[in-house]
């Protein structure tokens, strides 16, 4: 099955952990599209690299623009407020390593 | 590589250390230009100190102006007062008689509804009417409560794509927090029922299409429509 990797930005007021943003993750999706669309977009959390405050996330091919949707709607983590932007989409993880600074 | 544009940013004026937030994240998540959207009241001297904040940023700002008025009658004297004054006119409608102008006047750049009032909502009447563009103000709307606002917004973008008017997709964001990729703001608009093009376009050619039309009216060398001065080539 084909998959998308989105690299996610998680700007926040204290660092996270990676459960921290993983359970804030799957519970946007849930709210947002249900059991059947959790399965059916079936986000992983891929990487979470705390110091940069990176995250690469995985999900079904179909599911890349409900999985970014759901992520935009998500305000908080445990409580801590975050600000999760989307930078990139690609097909492979390499892939995300190529973006061009901004 | 798209310019992506915001045209609904409403910065706390008086907090520097939030708009100075605010213009790092929006140039983080790929934000070109937005629609800096001030009170009108407001001192020459802060809107440029503002303006002079996002541009240290690498970020074009327009003046953008929110129009909310009771009656249509005040709404009409508002245009006359500020079209000329501002970048972009945005227009919250509040009753059917303030949509009604708002949809049908050419001043009037983009319409946008409270999707929490119950006495005026976007109809096909009004979508037959509108020559601006309608505007979804996502994030606002939808991280403060989903309850029964999701349907509603749903409706309004099933009839803007089947009449097929211009969408603009803003964020509506008045706090950092509130700042999200454009690619996440199409992708709220796919979720909505908008087409995948319009939702492209929303953060994209839409929105600054509605800048540089409005910079070439207000520039010296435009008289009416259809007629600007033409300087002579030096030799």
């Amino acid at each position: 099955m084909a998959r998308r990797y989105l690299l996610v930005k998680v700007v926040s007021e204290r660092p996270l952990s990676s459960e921290q943003f993983g359970t804030a993750l799957i519970g946007s999706v849930r709210r947002c599209f249900g059991e059947v669309g959790l399965s059916r977009i079936d986000p992983k959390l891929v990487r979470f690299d705390p110091n940069q405050s990176e995250a690469i996330v995985a999900c079904k091919r179909d599911g890349a623009s409900e999985l970014q949707a759901a992520i935009a709607l998500i305000s908080e983590a445990s409580e801590v407020s975050i600000v999760p932007l989307v930078l990139r989409v690609s097909g492979t993880i390499k892939g995300l390593g190529k973006r061009k600074p901004r | 590589m798209p310019k992506f544009v915001d045209l609904h940013v409403l910065p706390r004026v008086e907090d520097e250390k939030s708009c100075r937030q605010m213009a790092d994240l929006l140039r983080l998540a790929g934000y070109s230009t937005i629609g800096l959207t001030i009170p009108t009241g407001l001192l020459r001297e802060r809107i440029s100190f503002l303006r002079h904040i996002f541009q240290e940023a690498g970020i074009e700002t327009a003046l953008r102006v929110d129009l909310s008025s009771g009656s249509r009658m005040e709404l009409l004297r508002l245009l006359r007062r500020f079209r000329n004054s501002y970048d972009i006119i945005g227009v919250k409608c509040s009753n059917p008689g303030v949509a009604t102008v708002a949809c049908r006047d050419r001043r009037v750049d983009v319409v946008f509804f409270d999707p929490r009032n119950h006495k005026v909502r976007f109809n096909h009447s009004l979508a037959n009417l509108l020559r601006g563009a309608f505007e979804f103000n996502l994030l606002s709307t939808l991280l403060r409560e989903t309850n029964g606002i999701f349907s509603t917004i749903t409706k309004q973008a099933v009839i803007a794509r089947e009449h097929k008017v211009k969408v603009v997709l803003s964020s509506g964001s008045n706090v950092p927090g509130m700042v999200r990729s454009p690619s996440q703001i199409a992708a709220l608009g796919s979720t909505i029922g908008l087409s995948k093009e319009q939702s492209a376009e929303g953060v994209s050619s839409t929105p600054r299409s509605i800048i540089t039309r409005n910079s070439s009216l207000r520039s010296s060398e435009y008289i009416e429509e259809g007629v600007r001065v033409v300087l002579p080539k030096a030799r």
